[in-house]
Order: C-alpha cells, then structure tokens, then sequence
C-alpha cells in the first residue's frame, strides 16, 4: 500500500511539502535563513522539474502550454530572491495536477466500469486441450469455455452447457439470464452458475460490448463547436500571455508584477471547463440509456423547442384492435355481431381482418371453418356466405350494392370515426346486426410523453403521419398534441419539419428511419430508438434512444440542458477567476502563491461542477411497454 | 522476389492521466516521429491513442515507449 503510494501522483507533491514545511520550520531557528532558502529552493526544484520537464516535451512538439508558463514563474520567482513563492506556486500547481487527474477521472467513470468488465483472458480449446489465450486471440469458430464466475470472453453461441449469466453490462438487466444450447452470449458479462461451451462470433473490437463502448467514447471525444472555438484560443492565449507579461515586466520594472500575471493568467479553468461538461453530460445520458452522438448534438438538443413524433408505432401501438362492438338489431347479442363479423373475415389477410378476428378469438368467438364463398371488395369491405348465411362486413355502400339498408347504422358509424376509428358494418342476410369499430390503439405513455416534453420546454410537439385526418386529429387531442399534420406522404415529412424550422424552430425528430429517414437527416436533431429503429437509423441518429422507452427523450433533452447551463457556468467561473485576480493583483495582496492556490481551486470548482451531472435522482417513472395481453374491449361511449 | 508491403495495423493505446489538452500534442508529436507509423491521434476526453503503423518498424511496445516520452502511460487494448 505504501509502495503504490510512493509511486503515485501524490509523491511529487508530498516531498515539496514536506520540504516547504521544513523550510518553515528551520526559518524559526536564528541565523538559519540561509538553510531555510535552500530547502524552499529544494522544493521548488522537486516540484518544478515534472512541471519543466512538460513544458519541454511541450515546446519539442511546438506547442505552449500551461506548464511554460508555471516554469517561467518559478523560475523567475528563485531568480528575483522570491523562494517562497517559487515553492509555493509548483507545490500547489503539482497538487493541482494531482487532483485534476483524480477527480477527471470520476468524470469518466461512467464509462470506465464498462471498459473494466471487458474480457482479458479466454479459455479456448485447441486440438483438445484446454488453452489461456487472450481474450482478442480467439479466433472466429473456435471453442470457447466459460466457467462459473468468470467472463464470457468473447460474443458468441452456446453450443453445449448450461449457465446463467450477468449481462448488466450490456442489457442493464440484474437478474441473471439463463443461457442453453442456441442462445447468443456476449463478451463482458459475467457467469454466474454453470458451464458454458461457446462458438466464437465476435472478438475484442466486433464485439457487442466494444462496440457500445467505442459509440459513447466517440460521442465524448466529438468536440462541441465552442469547444474548437476555445482550442484556438487557448493556443494564441498563451504565447499571448507570456508577450503581455514581458511587456508589463519591461514597462513597470517590476518582476514580480510580471512573474504574477504569468501566474494568474494561466488558462486551466478555461480549458478544461468545456471538455469535462461534454465528458460528463453524454456519459450520465449513456448511463440513463441515451446516447448523444457529441458535444454539438448535445448542444443543439439543448435548443429544441419542436419535436416531431410519427403516430404510428410511436404514439400508438402500430397494430389494429378491435375496440367497439355495438349491437343494433334487437335481439341481437354481442356474440352475434362480433361472431359472424369473424367467420365472414375468416382466412382473410386483409389487415382488417386480423382485429377483428383476434378480437372475436379473445372472447371465445373463433371458427375454424371457413366461408364457403368469399367476396373481397375493395374500398368497401367483404361479402361471404357461411354457414348458408349472407354476411356482410363493411360501409355503408357495401350494404347499399346488397340492397341492405344501413338504417340507424349510420350514425353510429359515423360517431365512432368520429373518435378516431373505423368503423365496419355488419350485416347478416338483409338485416344490419351492428357495427365494429377497430383502431390503432394510442400508447399508454404516449399522454405521459407529451406533457413531460412540454414540461422539458419543449413548445410544439407536432404529429406526422399518413393517416387520415380524423383518425390524426382524435389521437392528436386525446394525447395533447399541439399541431397534426395528417395525410402526409414520406415526402411531405421531410416538407413539413422544413417548415417547421422556417418558422424558426429547432426541431428534433423521432423517427424508425425506414421511411423518413430524409425527414430524420433535416430535422436538427434527429432521434432513433434502438429497439424499433433500423440499424442504418440507429447509427446515423444524432441522438440514439438504447431502450424502448420514449420517455428518456424528454429526459435526455432536460439533460442536455443541464449540461450546456455547466458549460457556461464553467466558463464563467474560468473568466470571472482570472478577472477577480488581475483585480486583486493591482488592488495589491495577491501574491504569486494566491494566485495559484485560486487558479487551482477555479480548476477544481470547474469539474467538480460539471461532476454534478452525474448525481442521480430518483429515476424518472419509466414507461411500461404492455406486452400482449387479453385487451378489454372499450364500450362505446354513446348511449346506444 | 518481391516481398508485398505489409498493411498498417492499428493499435489502440489506453492511457491515464489526461488533465490537460495540451497532451493532445505532445503525445501526437512525438509518437508521429516514430519510423513506420503513418498516422496517430490522440482523443482527449476517452484517452485513447489510435496508432496507424508497420508493426516490423514500430511495434506496439514502441509505441508505448513514445507515448512515455511524453509523459504518459499507455497499454495496447483490444478497442
């Protein structure tokens, strides 16, 4: 333990202080000045030389930096007689260093516990024998072995065993997942029981877990506009320091005034306020399941004020139900209806056919048998005989070319598509049994979804889709939509976020990118979720949803406000350091000292702000994705 | 005989203790002077250093060599 430490960052740092303090110390004893300057000078040295030796490596590969200008100081400060100050501006600088590097690298953790659960070793069978090979020699098609507690090294296939594994680390799921003969396993994650024997598919950068990695860590690395835009600076700021200190030195003769503004000018806040922002705003957003592709998508996410959503699949659940059955004949029953509805659809592919089968299936209502003679018309429904009976299914001019009058039927059909349905006329020989109605059913969270982007500042929320207008307008108000653009055509997508964005909006799109991927492309931000998305989409989204649940966009926009608000705070703070201290250095009391102590400090204050992005709160409710269950049909509200 | 060129490798270093984007440079300039390699970046924010390289005139321990001249530590990593 004390080994590590003496080999660590902390040894630099904890010699000069020592050493200070002894200099301290000895400057008590009388006429031992001499000795207590020497060791100050001492410290500075044990200091310096990291800082100098930066600074080299530095101007060797033609670029200045803050380490040249540290030098310079301290230097100078042995130089002038002012060995306090040369020591106490390296020591704090090198504690500095220490503790930058320390608290960045909780900045990065997000990412670094993911890269930790990748696989170093993997255990192949070669010619019989059981080999320890590192885990990026396997071969594809080779035979790996996992045993109990270790890590699957590679992305493959169970071909023999059985085990339970921990996939955390890919999924997010806790509970273990049992794996047999057939089932796809992925490198990283962990064995908890069992024995595994797997057929390589993938390896050290083609596989599953690298490659969520190497996305996020590309995100990271993205540089932010404002970020290239303090790169330039800081690259004429520094040599510019240096001129401006000389200058000043040159002017006012006076050394330490020069040697301090070195000191105080020194740009580590600034520099680092952007980068540690980016790194920890798209890190907490990976954590939560988003995947922002870098600091300018971050940035521009920041500005959305419009979201444009599809209605089907994402507002709604993307398949047909049957959800009214209304009885007209007297006499009639509900089983009436919804049966001979069903046996005239029997075998039927038409997407119609399929609600209302499964509905009349969930009430027991099913017939094998199918219609002896099955007449599909287009645009208007479907006429069979079954049973020896003439049923119809359809609207109201099917009945009419039937010679079967529609009746009070009407109105009731015309009430349901009203609400956004589609309505279908029954009919059995000449007389109207009732009408059923099937729609595309609006996702529980899709209200949830609305309000929490409006709640995120989110001013227009806009609903695209082909459907018809009365069906877009019934879904839209049920869900709080603000504007419905219907009948749209996949071109007319694309012509409406333009528009959009014509009236100065900054949109974002949610698409699956099958068939608006254009419409993705020119919306500012434009949104793939990874579970219903293509894979085309999904990689060339700006922002990538990684699970099934809508409400993390909200979320990630809330987010990606935060994090640019850190990014100007830092900057802030960078600016305002700087400033207090030129103020501080002419109002006279700043010394060379202070001005690193506060330049060191600024640094810290800086990351450890944008180290707030990564507390969790409570974790947002998350959306409940309903999986096939019985669905209760919805009575029509409408006193019949 | 002809002996075909062999095509660059890439290697990806992991390194520690990036606090300042000055290193970015550094570690560029000097890992760049190495004979055989044809192209590195440095990617401050995940501290990785992608090396494009003729692993028979510069291997990867070569590489982290470089990488230390500058000041860093550095190990090969898969990704």
């Amino acid at each position: 333990m004390t080994r590590r430490w003496w080999h660590g960052p902390w040894r630099v740092p904890a010699l000069a202080g020592a050493l200070i303090l002894a200099a301290v110390l000895v400057a008590q004893v009388p006429r031992a000045s001499t000795a207590s300057d020497l060791l100050m000078v001492a410290a500075a040295v044990v200091a310096g030389t990291g800082i100098a030796r930066a600074a080299v490596r530095a101007l060797a590969a033609r670029s200045s930096s803050i380490d040249l200008l540290v030098t310079i100081a301290a230097t100078g400060a042995v130089v002038i007689g002012e060995y306090w100050e040369a020591a106490a501006v390296t020591f704090l600088f090198a504690v500095g260093h220490a503790l930058e590097v320390r608290t960045l690298g909780k900045t990065r953790s997000a990412l670094a516990a993911l890269v930790a659960s990748a696989p170093d070793v993997a255990v192949v069978v070669r010619e019989g024998q059981q080999v320890e090979v590192p885990a990026a020699e396997v071969a594809v098609g080779e035979r790996v072995l996992v045993k109990n507690g270790a890590k699957v090294p590679v992305d493959g296939v169970v071909v023999g065993g059985t085990g339970a594994l921990d996939e955390a680390s890919i999924t997010g799921e806790s509970i273990p997942a049992e794996k047999s003969a057939g089932d796809r396993v992925f490198a990283g994650t962990v064995s908890r029981g069992g024995f595994l024997e797997v057929e390589t598919r993938g390896v050290g950068a083609d596989t599953t877990l690298a490659r969520i990695i190497h996305r996020v860590e590309e995100a990271q690395d993205a540089k932010a506009p404002t970020q290239l835009f303090m790169d330039r600076f800081a690259r004429w700021y520094t040599p510019g320091i240096v001129l401006v200190a000389l200058a000043v030195g040159l002017l006012t003769r006076d050394v330490v005034l020069a040697l301090t503004l070195l000191v105080i000018a020194c740009p580590g806040a600034l520099v680092i306020s952007i980068p540690v922002s980016v790194v920890a705003g798209i890190g907490r957003a990976a954590r939560d399941g988003v995947l922002v592709k870098g600091g300018e998508h971050l940035e521009t996410t920041a500005r959305i004020d419009a979201v444009a959503l599809d209605k089907t699949g994402t507002l709604t659940e993307g398949r047909p139900e049957l959800t009214d059955v209304v009885v007209l004949a007297p006499g009639a029953s509900r089983a009436d209806v919804l049966g001979w509805a069903a046996r005239a659809e029997a075998g039927s592919e038409h997407p119609l056919a399929r609600p209302v089968l499964e509905g009349a299936a969930a009430e027991g209502l099913a017939s094998p048998d199918l219609p002896e003679v099955v007449e599909p018309v287009p645009g208007k429904g479907i006429h069979a005989v079954t049973g020896g009976r003439r049923v119809l299914v359809g609207n109201a001019a099917l009945l009419a070319e039937h010679g079967v009058e529609a009746g009070g039927a009407d109105e009731a059909a015309e009430r349901l598509a009203a609400a956004g349905r589609t309505p279908m006329l029954v009919a059995l020989d000449r007389e109207v049994l009732g009408v059923i109605a099937v729609a595309d059913r609006v996702r529980p969270t899709a209200r949830t979804l609305v309000d929490a982007l409006h709640a995120a500042g989110v001013r227009e929320v806009v609903m695209l889709t082909g459907d018809a207008p009365r069906v877009a307008s019934a879904i839209g108000s049920e869900v709080g939509i603000d504007t419905v653009h219907a009948g749209l055509l996949p071109e007319d997508k694309l012509t409406a976020v333009r528009a959009l964005q014509s009236r100065g909006r900054t949109v974002a799109m949610v698409g699956d990118g099958v068939n608006d991927a254009p419409a993705l492309a020119t919306a500012d931000v434009g949104v793939a979720m990874a579970a219903a998305g293509s894979a085309v989409a999904v990689e060339t989204a700006d922002v990538a949803l990684m699970s099934d649940d809508l409400l993390r966009l909200p979320h990630a926009i809330t987010l990606a406000r935060r994090t640019v608000r850190v990014m100007r705070q830092n900057i802030v703070i960078a600016l305002l350091t700087v400033a207090a201290l030129l103020a501080g250095v002419f109002a006279g009391g700043v010394t060379m000292a202070v001005g690193m102590l506060v330049h060191e400090a600024s640094i810290l204050v800086v990351i450890g702000n944008a180290m707030r992005l990564l507390r969790t709160r409570p974790p947002a409710p998350r959306a409940q994705v309903e999986t096939g269950q019985p669905h209760a049909l919805r009575r029509v509200e409408t006193g019949v | 005989m002809t002996t075909p060129t062999p095509a660059p490798v890439r290697t990806v270093l992991r390194a520690e203790g990036f606090a300042c984007p000055s290193c970015v440079t550094k570690i560029e300039k000097q890992v760049g002077r190495l004979d055989g390699v044809d192209a590195v970046r440095v990617h401050f924010a995940s501290q990785r250093i992608e090396v494009d390289h003729d692993p028979a005139r510069a291997d990867a321990e070569a590489l982290v060599a470089a990488v230390a001249k500058a000041g860093y530590t550095a190990r090969p990593a898969a990704f």
